[in-house]
């Protein structure tokens, strides 16, 4: 079998998965986003399958499209890096599939930007439709701060930061649940914690094992369908409600998560490529 | 045997592979793998928006 391993820099996950690979006696093709260039009259590509683990979500959406375009199969597909790379869409999926979240609302200017967030009432999130790791969120405690971001992000920023993408903000006591979903069960969960309201792992927070329990495998299994199935991370808030999906994230990190949960990420994933990839063998 | 290219520390090859990222165990510059037989290695790329999960 052989996969073709989509990549730009090596971090701790991609030497997990090339090892776990290894270890399956699976043929890795390495291919280096910044040396990969398609042409498309001519793209013939000898892989079984592609699991796409870049970091630039720009070259994995457009690869994916083009290697999709060329026959091949890939993990995650172009429609699930599509929706889960942008909020917005993420949010419309979530939204046709029934998956509850907090309340978003959308504006293209930052005058109608504001009305929906007095509408709304303060504290809201803006976040930019396109970013991870937790870059350029602002949590808007009123007016004034809503009126100066809004006009930062209009002057100062590239256009689709005027796609003003508003999160009613959610109090979630210092913690929020990452869940990793793969196919169709959750596999594992972390809380991560932080004194900061902004609780990735990538700005400080502390991962800490999450008990699956049959609520969090739905709502987590649910938000994954909605976007289009595969190998995700879902961003869930605890609420006196029940639980809320805040976000999906389709080249998911797993490094702190690991030992914290005892659950070896890297097997599981490079189980269902292998496996995605047999599958689609057989259909062909 | 190379050189970390911001501190100049010598870099022994280890177990890693290319492309990988590291840090220099002296400056803690972020560095990337670029040959493995003999080592060589770069600055790390600097983060871009696009960036993530």
């Amino acid at each position: 079998m052989k996969i073709g391993f989509l990549h730009s820099v090596i971090r701790p996950e991609e030497k997990y998965l090339i090892e776990e690979f290894k270890k399956r006696g699976a043929e890795i093709v390495m291919i280096d986003d910044r040396n990969l260039t398609f042409n498309l009259d001519k793209n013939n590509f000898d892989f079984d399958i592609v699991l796409e683990r870049c970091i630039n979500h720009s070259r994995a959406l457009h690869s994916l499209r083009l290697f999709e375009a060329a026959g091949i199969k890939c993990v995650n597909s172009y429609k699930v890096a599509t929706v889960c790379g942008d909020k917005l869409l993420t949010s419309v999926a979530l939204k046709e599939h029934g998956v509850p979240q907090p309340e978003v609302r959308i504006a293209f200017t930052e005058e109608s930007a504001l009305k929906e967030i007095e509408e709304m009432g303060y504290p809201v999130v803006l976040k930019p439709a396109v970013g991870s790791w937790g870059r350029l969120l602002s949590k808007v405690n009123d007016k004034d701060a809503a009126e100066a971001i809004l006009e930062h992000k209009t002057v100062l920023g590239s256009y689709h930061h005027s796609v003003f993408y508003i999160q009613k903000y959610i109090e979630k006591n210092k913690r929020d649940i990452r869940a990793f979903v793969i196919g169709d069960k959750c596999i594992c969960a972390i809380y991560r914690t932080s004194d900061h309201w902004v609780t990735n792992t990538a700005r400080g927070g502390v991962a800490t094992n999450c008990p699956v329990t049959p609520e969090l495998n739905d709502i987590a299994v649910k938000a994954a369908k909605a976007v289009g199935d595969g190998i995700l991370a879902i961003d869930i808030f605890e609420t006196p409600k029940g639980f809320l999906v805040n976000e999906v994230n389709y080249t998911m990190e797993f490094r702190n998560s690991i030992k914290t949960t005892g659950v070896n990420i890297p097997e599981k994933i490079v189980d269902y490529v292998i496996k995605a990839a047999k599958e689609n063998g057989k259909q062909n | 045997m190379t050189e970390c290219p911001v501190c100049g520390l010598k870099l022994e090859q280890n177990s890693l592979i290319k492309n990988e990222l590291f840090s220099c165990p002296d400056c803690g510059a972020e560095l990337e793998v670029t040959e493995i037989n003999p080592l060589e290695v770069k600055e790390a790329p600097k983060e871009e928006e696009d960036w993530g999960e």
